[in-house]
């Protein structure tokens, strides 16, 4: 019968029906088999129970906040401040887009955002002073992944509701691992540049830094909020999303004057459709959950891999594979409502602490959504660049290489993730 | 449906462009709301010393009002997300044929999950159930399911009956909508930086 609820999942999958589909139909017909008789009024109600948690309203102001950012001027003040002090090194333009696309990620959480706003205003620059352009799009695509791992994160915030984890902690535990991405990346991209002896940008004057400094001074308060709130216990993170909006709002509406009000009833739309998009997944996904665990579906699956008493070691390498090949085909989101109850158990009984599973889990959807053939990252990349397939493809492998060991460093030192969580927390 | 029109579907057409008014207006003010009411709260709590008591409360009313009455919208829209690598790669005409199956079977789970979602509104207004904080009937905040899931299955049935002329070159993603390759994220983000680096450049 679970083999049944697979096939049907893969098939309607892999048919192009709405993500929805297979999660209610494999919830459904489960449902039905496992449960004749119960009534499928059991299945709405977890659905609505799904998105009520007072946690998930984080995901929609998140959203907004971002959304409200990426029409103003806030990236392009930040890539000008890491560029005037990054400039100058060996490689240094590459570093600069690293950095940006931390530092954005940190502001809005979204990598398709990041992919546009960074790239779009970073490629023209590295093509022009001599980096080949499939180096260029590996790394926009890659170092855009930053922002699901750097506080705010859509994922964290769906894992941590999902397997009832602590939202906070998680931020605070991605910090440092995105941290560590950020050093290697620009490693590597001071090797590329040596190698391909690409030309440094002169050197800029402390005038022109602090001048650059003063102007992205605004945006630069998104994570002083996000961070310094949370981590200072002032705001939850739904708190800390909403004063973002008000923040974001007030600074490219009052500040900035890049927008008008009215225009943030246009921008509440599509926010809205957007969190309706992803919240009928997580409906969904709770429905979908509901079935499997009280069908003891996952315990079936463990025992007929055989992972029944696996070392924590082992169970974090399934869960590791299992997230990367599920997110290399299929949007992170659905990924996580499918296999975060699925591993649950497993993740229990192993005595594995869940900020780190969840902070591996979110490292791995940022590689699958970087990884081809389905990786979302890339069809972004495809469509802002207009590049063909291939070429974008080309220049992933040295990122994604660098991103598994980054992954392989924080299963054997989990500290590198934990410390911080730990310092603040317990 | 002789000639493709604006709306198609004449008079039916007239009522679903009403209802969508409807729901662009929920879905922006619903959005609204949920900010001004997270951010009233957290001024209560540090300038007032006074928390908003209802204020979880109405989140949860506008979450699932959200959720569930962007469902029609988004469909309407065709942004809901799909797993589209293979359809895409298909001939024309099985893609044709494969979107009408694809609509006419969504339609038909929304219908279903729609008539279980009836039922069980209906047995929390029966016995009663009052929200804690506000005092008023649950069952308000849970119609809005049963609401939303006929609305999608509603345009999901659109959407076949539209894709159903095969004479028709396009294939609808909605009844509206044409299939266009694109994600409609990445587009907006494209058109928002291009609009951006515009302004730029006009300065």
């Amino acid at each position: 019968m679970t083999e049944f609820m697979l096939i049907i999942m893969v098939v309607l999958l892999l048919c192009g029906f709405p993500m929805k589909m297979p999660l209610i139909s494999a919830a459904v017909l489960g449902f039905l088999v496992y449960f004749p008789d119960l009534s499928l009024q059991i299945l709405i109600q977890q659905m609505i129970g799904g998105v009520k948690p007072a946690a998930l309203i984080a995901v929609p102001m998140f959203i907004l906040a971002a959304d409200i950012i990426t029409r103003g001027h806030s990236a392009n003040r930040l890539i000008d401040v890491v560029m005037s002090f990054m400039g100058h090194i060996k490689g240094g333009l590459a570093i600069s887009v690293t950095s940006a696309c931390a530092l954005f990620g940190a502001v809005c959480g979204s990598t398709q955002a990041t992919v546009v706003a960074v790239g779009g205003a970073m490629r023209p620059r590295m093509l022009k002073s001599g980096y080949s352009d499939s180096f260029t799009i590996g790394l926009i695509v890659n170092a855009a992944d930053l922002a699901y791992l750097i506080p705010p994160s859509i994922g964290m915030i769906i894992y941590g509701v999902v397997s009832g984890t602590s939202i906070s902690q998680l931020f605070i535990a991605g910090i440092v691992p995105g941290l560590l991405i950020v050093v290697l990346f620009s490693m590597y991209c001071m090797f590329y540049a040596y190698r391909h002896d690409i030309p440094v940008l002169p050197r800029e004057d402390w005038g022109q830094r602090f001048t650059a400094m003063r102007r992205a001074l605004w945006p630069m308060g998104f994570p002083a909020i996000i961070v310094g709130g949370i981590y200072g216990g002032v705001f939850s993170p739904t708190e800390a999303a909403a004063i973002c909006v008000l923040y974001a709002a007030i600074l490219e509406v009052v500040i900035f004057r890049s927008i008008r009000l009215r225009d943030l009833f246009d921008i509440a739309l599509s926010t809205g459709a957007i969190t309706s998009v992803v919240f009928i997944l997580i409906a969904a996904g709770a429905a979908f959950s509901w079935t499997l665990s009280f069908a003891q579906v996952p315990q079936q699956i463990i025992a007929s891999l055989g992972l029944n008493d696996a070392s924590p070691l082992m169970v974090l390498l399934a869960i590791n594979i299992a997230f990367f090949v599920g997110c290399m085909f299929v949007d992170s989101i659905v990924v996580i409502l499918i296999l975060v109850p699925i591993f649950a158990p497993m993740i229990k009984s192993a005595g594995l602490d869940p900020v780190l599973v969840g902070v591996l889990i979110t490292l791995q959807v940022a590689i699958g959504a970087a990884t081809p053939p389905f990786g979302c990252n890339l069809f972004t990349a495809i469509a802002v660049f207009r590049r063909p397939f291939i070429e974008v493809v080309k220049g992933v492998p040295p990122f994604l290489f660098i991103l598994l060991v980054v992954t392989g460093l924080l299963v054997i030192f989990p500290q590198i993730a934990l410390f911080l969580p730990e310092l603040a927390y317990r | 449906m002789q000639k493709p029109e604006a709306v198609p579907f004449g008079f039916l057409g007239k009522i679903d462009a009403a209802i969508g008014r409807v729901e662009i207006w929920i879905l922006s003010w619903g959005v609204i709301l949920m900010a001004v009411n997270t951010i009233a709260n957290v001024f209560g709590r540090y300038v007032f010393n006074q928390s908003i008591y209802f204020s979880e409360e109405l989140n949860e009313f506008l979450i699932i009002l959200v959720t569930f009455m962007g469902l029609g919208y988004a469909t309407r829209k065709g942004i809901h997300i799909r797993m589209s690598a293979i359809y895409d790669a298909l001939p024309p005409k099985i893609r044709k044929g494969l979107m009408v199956v694809i609509a006419a079977v969504t339609s038909v789970m929304m219908a279903i999950l729609a008539w279980y979602a009836f039922e069980y509104v209906q047995k929390v207004a029966s016995r009663g159930r009052i929200t804690p904080a506000l005092q008023l009937p649950l069952y308000l905040t849970y119609v809005w399911v049963v609401v939303g899931l006929v609305l999608a299955s509603f345009q999901y049935l659109l959407t076949a009956l539209r894709n159903l002329n095969f004479a028709e070159e396009e294939i609808y993603v909605s009844y509206l909508e044409i299939d266009s390759y694109e994600d409609p994220e990445t587009a907006a983000a494209i058109r928002r930086h291009e609009e951006n680096s515009e302004e730029e450049s006009a300065k």
